[in-house]
């Protein structure tokens, strides 16, 4: 814990009033903490909160309550020309590239254009630098004077990478970055993505991604969303091969793994996640969870438990030795 | 194997008219399904995995569809050259389909029980009145292990969730115990633990009622769950054909081979992944031998004549030439 943090969220708030007086409570009371040069995977269902932390966090939604900082300076309160800089320092990468990219727009151009409004490199210098950014994600020259509809769909997502990493970002939010690709081309994609821990070992990425075995294998460390809280952190492996929490275990179980044998150690949930207007009292996933004891979880919220080295978790019956779904 | 296949593709071939010359979506696409088999059409965006099974049933309209060549035979009875209303009567009774995103095939404004009663009803030409339909409905729904049923059957479609949406479209899909079940991408659209309970679902359904099912997914893992068998389709052609458990403990096709080493797995850790390096072929003009071979690492001259399926194993077929007698005498590394 003796590196610096690069993103620091603490108690965040993000509520949505909706017009008939309810309110979305998107996020509620989150803390996340990505020291510089961490890979760090955001994990939930859909209507867990886990793009708007990611929007929060670079000020594309706005915050109700709490505070964010990246590498030290105050994202919720910065003014305008701090939030130039912020810009500069954190990039952000979308599910779907081709809505990601001016259609009128050159990959050349698209990936200069964040160069000419925050540096002072012009002409040959510009494009030189252009051109090596666009090479280092394999599209040689031959693509540069292309418009997105010419790439397909792998090669528009290295244009966005292209075009975020061009500004040298200490940070790099990452929604969902191949969840719109094909298998074979997501293997590419998320090649790249690895590769950038060994060539650029300062850059911060929060990978956000519905899909866990995507984050086994491109992220060091886990935090998995309900109901807009995290209710278990800590490094991948661990949380992956012994989950503390009864979500976290459910969500790996209902993994569809690509093997002929089916595992007997499957856990189902039954109904649907509940609407973030209304959140469960207590633990939230009290409706949904095996073990919820009543008079407890569906009254008390739950603490949240250290359980091991750097690893986390919201649950009442959270030890450190939980025991181990049968085997 | 001795049985008559329920459904009987053979030689199956279509090409879509299109400013740019013909494109050529499926090519001599062979595939039987027995009774009571579970089978995953399996293969990336554009393979043409959804237009065969669309297209075998009348669902792709003409122009700009053009079916040139085969035979598609549902128990026996060939389906290619009926007339619309014909296959309607096929639609609906016989085959049954059910797609990705359950809220596009539910009519918003009427409610889930409406909507059931009339579909049962069509499905029985007329013949089964409104309350019958109403009590069958219900089983169904039942059956689907949607909870609270009646109260549902009341609901409008956005009162439901994506899961109990496709639920809905089962139950409804299963009305008329319809021989075959195509589900194209059913899970697609919906979050990890509601997929594993629309898959258990299916298994089940599979398992218990007897049902036939040809099931389309993108997602070996999807697959894995409900179907013994597995077909892999590559630029409009079937490229391997086997069961479950050799598609991923001994995966004959490079394209196959591939498509494994792309997939992360949740539970291992994995240095790298292999990617497949280039793209699919230009389908309007498409090369005279294997689609594959200008991917694959493994091509040879060999490769450059049309490369037909061929038995490697039990129950076991594949479109490669490194099964060729001539080919084995060389080490194939796999």
């Amino acid at each position: 814990m003796s590196d610096p943090a690069m993103l620091a969220i603490r108690d965040l708030d993000v509520h949505f009033p909706l017009v008939n007086g309810q309110l979305v409570r998107a996020v509620e009371k989150l803390s996340l903490t990505l020291r510089a040069g961490e890979t760090v995977g955001l994990v939930g269902e859909s209507g867990s909160g886990k793009t708007t932390v990611g929007k929060t966090a670079l000020r594309l939604v706005r915050a109700t309550a709490g505070q964010i900082e990246i590498d030290g300076m105050d994202v919720i309160g910065a003014s305008n020309r701090d939030l130039k800089k912020l810009r500069q320092k954190a990039q952000i990468i979308f599910q779907d590239p081709h809505s990601s990219l001016n259609p009128r727009m050159t990959i050349r151009r698209a990936v200069s254009e964040g160069l000419i409004l925050n540096t002072s490199l012009r002409g040959k210098a510009l494009r030189d630098r252009v051109a090596e950014t666009l090479d280092a994600m394999g599209l040689s020259a031959q693509f540069h004077d292309r418009y997105p509809h010419e790439l397909s769909g792998g090669q528009k997502q290295r244009v966005c990478i292209a075009r975020a990493l061009v500004l040298e970002p200490d940070l790099l939010v990452l929604d969902e970055p191949t969840s719109a690709l094909d298998v074979s081309v997501q293997a590419q994609i998320l090649g790249i993505l690895k590769d950038l821990r060994a060539t650029r070992p300062a850059l911060t990425q929060l990978f956000i991604s519905h899909n866990l075995a995507v984050v086994r294998f491109l992220c060091e460390r886990v935090a998995v969303m309900y109901l807009g809280r995290i209710v278990e952190e800590g490094p991948v492996e661990q949380v992956f091969d012994d989950p503390c929490h009864p979500y976290t275990r459910a969500l790996l179980s209902a993994v569809p793994v690509p093997e002929a044998r089916a595992r007997p150690d499957r856990m189902r949930l039954t109904g649907d996640i509940p609407s973030p207007t209304n959140v469960p009292k207590g633990c939230s996933f009290h409706t949904r969870c095996p073990i919820a004891e009543k008079g407890l979880c569906d009254t008390t919220p739950p603490p949240l438990r250290r359980t091991g080295e750097a690893r986390m978790a919201l649950c009442h019956f959270a030890e450190p030795m939980l025991e181990t779904p049968a085997t | 194997m001795t049985k008559e296949p329920l459904l009987d593709i053979r030689d199956f071939s279509l090409v879509f008219d299109t400013f740019d010359g013909t494109y050529h979506a499926i090519d001599r696409v062979n595939l039987s399904l027995q009774p009571g088999e579970a089978l995953g059409l399996v293969g990336e965006t554009g393979c043409g995995k959804s237009v065969l099974t669309r297209a075998a049933f009348g669902l792709v309209p003409t122009p700009p569809a053009r079916i040139t060549g085969g035979s598609v035979k549902l128990a026996g009875r060939e389906l290619l050259g009926l007339s619309d209303r014909e296959l309607r009567q096929v639609r609906g009774r016989q085959v049954a389909m059910i797609f990705q995103d359950p809220m596009t095939y539910l009519n918003p404004v009427f409610r889930i029980g409406t909507q059931l009663i009339d579909a049962i009803r069509a499905q029985s030409g007329g013949r089964i009145k409104r309350v019958e339909a109403k009590a069958i409905a219900l089983d169904m729904l039942e059956k689907v292990q949607l909870p609270n049923p009646e109260r549902q059957l009341a609901a409008y479609p956005h009162e439901l969730s994506g899961g109990m949406r496709q639920r809905v479209l089962i139950a409804m899909a299963l009305a008329a115990k319809p021989r075959l079940l195509i589900a194209d991408e059913p899970t697609t659209a919906l979050d990890v633990t509601i997929q594993a309970q629309i898959l258990d679902l299916m298994a089940g359904l599979v398992d218990e009622m007897g049902l036939t099912m040809i099931m389309i997914s993108h997602d070996l893992g999807v697959v894995a769950q409900v179907c013994s068998r597995v077909a892999v389709m590559y630029a409009g052609k079937v490229v391997e054909d086997a069961p479950i458990a050799q598609i991923f403990d001994a995966p004959a096709h490079p394209y196959t081979q591939g498509l494994l080493a792309a997939l992360p797995h949740p539970f291992r850790r994995q240095d790298r992944l292999a990617s497949i390096p280039g793209t699919l072929p230009d389908l309007l003009h498409p090369p005279s031998g294997c689609l594959f071979a200008a991917r694959c690492a493994q091509a040879a001259p060999a490769c450059g004549v049309p490369v037909p399926m061929r038995p490697v194993g039990e129950a076991h077929r594949v479109a490669c030439t490194l099964y060729d007698d001539e080919r084995k005498k060389e080490p194939a590394h796999v």
